[in-house]
């Protein structure tokens, strides 16, 4: 952790401070866009969910109350722009997901490696949109449950719940692919 | 403080919600489940091989990163800090009354100053005599009290 406390650095970039802007936008950044490439399977969109995130961040920044971190807070506006881009969006294509990055394996390790990361990144994509967020949140984005639950504006139960449904669908998804991990 | 006490069916929801790593398990429950795994660790071990297995094909998930033009044009939107319109005076003023310049009492305070300043330089070279004075009267044979006041 910096010597800089969080609600420092918000003050600081809601009074303009360029470097405390950057450094926030620095850290919160990816997480917001994982978070909405993971709920909406789209880069661009991501991208876009992610932008409209920190612009009305920069507007709440003057009155902002430190009653959660920042990321939890970012995460709640993003999941709302996906869940509103979701309820409009048409079903994706095979043909239009993105690329993979070249991971610099052999041939034969890159196509075994990307059939696994195509089955539990297809099986992710696969869940109902609240079990996939949760997910998200907890397992791949290592918040706390209680965090997590605020972020999603359900209990920490219904958290539970839906962590469970999502891993046991993963489960019985994956069958084969999972069992070679053992 | 209490010591929490958490049942096996417990400690198999949380690895069933949770995972397999101790490390994602909510920290009130943690210490307890995980003297119960040690306690027992048959009862788990099922569970938490199922739950690991998942948990390692989770952390070879790839996302892209986005792209750098999109936190510049966040950073582009961001707040602007506040103009310093005043320029030198306002970084004058913002020195001498750091509360903020009040009409009234910083009229008041620069009466004060005035008044103190211009009493001082008159006490100071008003009426005395200095060393070089006295010489100089005395060389001349001058009645320095008679003179002053006028009086043969």
């Amino acid at each position: 952790m910096s010597g800089i406390s969080e609600l420092d650095q918000i003050t600081r970039a809601a009074a303009g401070d360029r470097a405390a802007q950057a450094a926030l936008v620095n850290r919160n950044m990816p997480i917001v866009f994982r978070v909405a490439y993971r709920m909406l399977q789209d880069r661009a969109e991501a991208e876009d969910v992610t932008q409209e995130t920190f612009l009305r961040a920069w507007k709440k920044l003057p009155e902002w109350q430190p009653k959660a971190k920042f990321s939890t807070w970012a995460c709640t506006v993003a999941l709302n722009l996906c869940r509103d881009r979701l309820r409009k969006k048409k079903p994706v294509l095979m043909d239009e997901l993105p690329e993979r990055v070249d991971t610099g394996l052999r041939p034969e390790e890159s196509l075994a490696s990307q059939q696994a990361l195509q089955g539990i990144e297809a099986k992710i994509a696969d869940l109902p949109d609240r079990q996939r967020e949760a997910l998200t949140l907890c397992a791949l984005e290592g918040m706390t449950n209680i965090e997590a639950a605020a972020a999603m504006d359900v209990s920490v139960r219904a958290l539970e719940s839906l962590l469970a449904r999502a891993r046991r669908a993963l489960r019985a998804g994956l069958g084969a692919e999972l069992a070679g991990e053992r | 403080m209490k010591k929490m006490i958490v049942s096996t069916e417990r400690v198999l929801e949380l690895i069933a919600a949770y995972g397999a790593e101790p490390g994602a398990w909510p920290e009130d429950e943690r210490a307890a489940a995980m003297e119960l795994v040690a306690t027992s660790p048959d009862l788990f071990e099922a569970a938490l091989e199922d739950a690991r297995a998942l948990d390692q094909m989770l952390q070879n998930e790839q996302v892209p990163e986005p792209g750098p033009e999109r936190s510049d044009a966040i950073l582009a939107a961001g707040p602007a800090p506040k103009s310093a319109s005043g320029g030198v005076l306002s970084g004058l003023s913002a020195l001498i009354f750091p509360q903020g310049v009040r009409w009234p009492a910083g009229a008041a305070l620069a009466s004060l100053m005035m008044g103190l300043v211009g009493g001082y330089s008159y006490a100071s070279t008003g009426v005395s005599y200095d060393e070089t004075d006295l010489a100089y009267y005395a060389g001349f044979d001058v009645e320095l009290e008679e003179d002053w006041l006028g009086v043969e």
